[in-house]
C-alpha cells in the first residue's frame, strides 16, 4: 500500500493525461475539472460484499418490477400500498411511456445505488438512480493505474478485478438489444460527464453519438454514416435526460434529443438504456416505499436499510420533522448531485423559517431525514492522512441476471465539516477494493 | 470501429489539419526566430509573410509571446492545438485513449508553460508529444478508415503549409502522391471531385501553386 501511496501525484497526473475529468457550469461557463484521486481505497471484505451485493440485487429487481407494475397494471396503487398522488405528481412519471413494457421488460438497467456506512458497520442506502448514473469509469481507469504503479500491493491484498465493467455493459446492451447496433448517445463534450461517454464507448466498443448522428424513420432508429447509409441501432444508451431525449414527444425545444425516438422505442424496435421514465422510481418521495416494494413485489424482508427518512407529504410526519428542524436533513425530491439537500442545524431562524413554509405549501416536494454519522475514511491530505466522509455509488447492472459490480465509486467530501461528497462540488474519489477472501 | 458519421469524419481529417499546422508551424517559427534573433529589422515580419498571417503584433517581442501562447491570437500555436484537441476529444473511441493523451498533455503543457516565465524551449515537448501521437496513431488506430482519413488531413495541411512555405516541387510531388494513395484506399470518402482534378493537374504540370491553394483546400470542405 506504501508504494501505492508514493505514487499518488504519478496517478493523479495520469489521470489528467487521460483527461479523467469532469464539466461543471459556473455563472453559465464551462469549466473542465480534474476530479482528484485519492489513494487509499475502501475496503470492503468478501462477507460484506455478499451482503451487499444480495440487498442491492433484491433492491434493483424490486425497482424494475415497481416500474413494469406502475407503466402497466398499477397494481401497487389498486391495492393502496403508495398512494397515488405519489405516482402521478412526481415529475420523473412520463405519460408518454404508459401502458409499454421495454424489450425484455428491464427498465433500469444501470443502477447506481448510493449507500453510506454508519460508524457501526451498518449500510444505509441513501439514495437510488435509475435514471443516468454516471461514475464507473473513473475508479475504472484509476484501478488500472493503481495496478501499474504498485503491482505488489494488488497481488498481496486478493482485490477482485473491476476490469469486467466493460463486458457486463456490453453483455447489458447486447441482452435487450433488439438488432443493430450499440450506440452510447451523448449530449455532447460540453457535458459533465462526457469523459465517461467517450471511455464507455471506446471500453465497450459501442458507437458515441450525438443526436445529430442519429435519425428515426419508419419507427426505427438508424445512424447516419459517412456514406449516407443507415445503420439500424438496436440498443441506446443514452446519457441525455428524459426531458431533452425526444423533441417531438417531450421538451420542444431540446436540441439535442431524436425527434420521434420514442415512437420508435414505443414500437419496440430499439432499447433505451435507461428506459424513459424511471425518474418515477428514484423520486426521493418514493424512496421512502422502497421496502414496502421489496416485500411488495418479490415477498421478501429487505436486506438493506432506508436512512430513517419521513414523508412531508404526511401531516403526522410533517409536524414531527418540522418541530426537530435542527437534527434533520431536508431534501428537495427533485434536485440531484447534492443540490436541494439542506441540514437544518446550519440555517439561520429566518431561513428555517421560510423553508418551513415552503414545506407546508409543497409538501409532496420535500422529504427529511434523520442525519446518518456515516463513517469517516482516510484520505491524504497534503502526505498526511485527515478523515473525512465518504460514500459509495454501487452499480447494479440488469441483464440476463441482475448483477453487482465488484467495485464502485467511493466519493469523499474534502471539506473536513461536510457531509456532501459530490465531485460537483469540489469532493474526489476512491477505488473500491471488494476482497475475494 | 469501421462505422463513423460524417462529423466524425471530418473530426478525425481536421485532427490531422491541426496536428499538422503545429508542428510544422514551431519548426518553421523556430528556424525563423533563430534568424530574427540576429537581424534588427524586424524579422518577425518576414515570418508573418511566410506563413501568411496577418501582422497584428505591435513589436517583434509581442510576436514571439502572442504568437505561440496567446490564446486571443486565432493564429497562435496554442489556438492551432487548442483546435487540434477540439478536434480529438470527440474522437477517444476511434483514436483510443492513449493516442488522445498525448494531444491532452501537448495542451495541458503549451498551457503550463504559457504561464511561467517566457522560453521556447519547451516548444520541442510539444514537438515529441506530437511525434509520439503520429506513432500512436499507427499503433491504436484500429480502424484503416479512420487513420487514413488522419493522415489525409496530414498531407493535405503539408501541401498547403510546403507551397506557402516554398518548398521543393518534388517534396510536395511526393506529399500528393501520399495524398492521392491514401484518399484511394477511404472507402467510401466524399470529396470535391473537381476541385482535386484541378490541383491534380496543377501539380503535375508544376504550374504556380500558390494561386491553387484554394483549390487545394476546397478538396474536402467541413460542412
Amino acid at each position: 500500500m506504501q508504494s501505492l501511496v508514493e505514487h499518488t501525484g504519478r496517478i493523479n497526473d495520469l489521470l489528467a493525461r487521460y483527461g479523467v475529468k469532469f464539466g461543471i457550469y459556473k455563472n453559465h461557463v464551462f469549466h473542465e475539472q480534474l476530479f482528484p484521486f485519492d489513494p487509499l481505497p475502501r475496503v470492503i471484505p468478501k462477507d460484506e460484499f455478499t451482503l451487499l451485493e444480495k440487498g442491492l440485487v433484491q433492491r434493483v429487481n424490486a425497482l424494475n418490477a415497481f416500474l413494469r407494475d406502475i407503466y402497466g397494471g398499477k397494481q401497487i396503487i389498486a391495492n393502496k400500498i403508495i398512494p397515488e398522488e405519489f405516482i402521478f405528481s412526481s415529475k420523473g412519471f412520463l405519460p408518454q411511456c404508459d401502458g409499454f413494457v421495454p424489450p425484455k421488460g428491464i427498465y433500469s438497467h444501470i443502477s447506481g445505488i448510493d449507500l453510506v456506512q454508519a460508524k457501526d458497520k451498518t449500510w444505509y442506502i441513501l439514495e437510488d438512480n435509475l435514471r443516468i448514473p454516471s461514475g464507473a469509469s473513473y475508479p475504472l481507469i484509476a484501478r488500472k493505474l493503481c495496478r501499474l504503479a504498485s503491482p505488489e500491493t494488488f497481488t498481496k491484498n486478493h482485490v477482485v478485478t473491476n476490469k469486467i465493467y466493460p463486458q457486463m455493459l456490453k453483455e447489458t446492451m447486447d441482452n435487450v438489444n433488439t438488432g443493430g447496433l450499440n450506440v452510447i448517445l451523448t449530449p455532447g463534450r460540453y457535458n459533465a460527464a462526457f469523459f465517461e461517454h467517450s471511455y464507455l464507448a471506446e471500453m465497450t466498443g459501442s458507437v458515441l453519438a450525438m443526436n445529430n448522428d442519429l435519425f428515426v424513420d419508419n419507427n426505427n432508429l438508424f445512424y447516419k454514416d459517412n456514406n449516407g447509409s443507415a445503420k439500424r441501432v438496436g440498443a441506446l444508451y443514452r446519457r441525455i435526460s428524459d426531458e431533452f431525449l425526444d423533441p417531438m414527444n417531450f421538451l420542444p425545444e431540446s436540441l439535442i434529443g431524436v425527434p420521434n425516438l420514442l415512437t420508435a422505442y414505443r414500437s419496440g424496435n430499439v432499447a433505451i438504456i435507461n428506459a424513459p421514465g424511471n425518474g418515477v422510481a428514484d423520486d426521493k418521495g418514493i424512496y421512502y416505499f422502497v421496502p414496502t416494494m421489496i416485500k411488495y413485489y418479490l415477498d421478501e424482508e429487505p436486506i438493506l436499510k432506508n436512512a430513517p427518512t419521513y414523508l412531508m407529504f404526511d401531516e403526522k410526519q410533517r409536524k414531527q420533522s418540522l418541530a426537530r428542524m435542527d437534527e434533520l436533513v431536508f431534501k428537495d425530491v427533485s434536485e440531484a448531485g447534492g443540490y436541494g439537500v439542506v441540514f437544518g442545524r446550519e440555517l439561520s431562524q429566518d431561513k428555517k423559517t421560510e423553508l418551513a413554509e415552503l414545506i407546508e405549501e409543497q409538501p409532496r416536494r420535500f422529504v427529511a431525514q434523520e442525519i446518518i454519522d456515516f463513517i469517516d475514511l482516510p484520505i491524504l491530505e497534503d502526505g498526511k492522512e485527515v478523515l473525512r466522509k465518504a460514500d459509495l455509488r454501487a452499480f447494479v447492472l440488469a441483464g440476463t441476471t441482475t448483477k453487482v459490480w465488484p467495485c464502485g465509486l467511493t466519493r469523499f467530501s474534502r471539506n473536513p465539516t461536510s457531509f456532501i461528497v459530490n465531485s460537483s462540488q469540489g469532493g474526489g474519489f476512491k477505488d473500491t477494493w471488494v476482497l475475494s477472501r | 470501429m469501421g462505422i463513423i458519421s460524417l462529423e466524425k469524419q471530418d473530426h478525425l481529417f481536421w485532427l490531422g489539419r491541426y496536428c499538422e499546422r503545429v508542428y510544422t508551424t514551431i519548426r518553421t517559427f523556430l528556424l525563423g526566430y533563430d534568424r530574427m534573433l540576429d537581424d534588427e529589422n524586424s524579422g518577425y515580419k518576414a515570418i508573418c509573410q511566410m506563413l501568411d498571417i496577418p501582422d497584428i503584433y505591435k513589436d517583434e517581442e509581442d510576436f514571439i509571446k502572442t504568437y505561440v501562447y496567446s490564446s486571443k491570437d486565432v493564429n497562435s500555436i496554442y489556438s492551432n492545438l487548442r483546435r487540434a484537441y477540439d478536434n480529438a476529444i470527440v474522437l477517444r473511441d476511434e483514436i483510443s485513449s492513449i493516442s488522445l493523451s498525448y494531444i491532452q498533455m501537448a495542451l495541458d503543457d503549451m498551457e503550463e508553460y504559457s504561464n511561467k516565465p517566457f522560453s521556447l524551449l519547451q516548444l520541442q515537448l510539444i514537438i515529441d508529444l506530437l511525434l509520439a501521437f503520429w506513432g500512436s496513431v499507427d499503433v491504436y488506430v484500429l480502424s484503416d478508415n479512420s487513420r487514413d482519413l488522419i493522415k489525409c488531413g496530414r498531407s493535405l495541411e503539408r501541401l498547403d503549409l510546403y507551397i506557402r512555405l516554398g518548398y521543393p516541387k518534388e517534396r510536395l510531388a511526393r506529399e500528393f502522391h501520399m495524398f492521392e494513395t491514401r484518399m484511394g484506399r477511404i472507402s467510401p470518402l466524399q470529396y470535391n471531385f473537381e476541385a482535386y482534378n484541378t490541383f491534380s493537374t496543377a501539380i503535375r504540370n508544376k504550374a504556380v501553386l500558390k494561386q491553387q491553394l484554394d483549390t487545394l483546400n476546397k478538396i474536402f470542405v467541413r460542412r
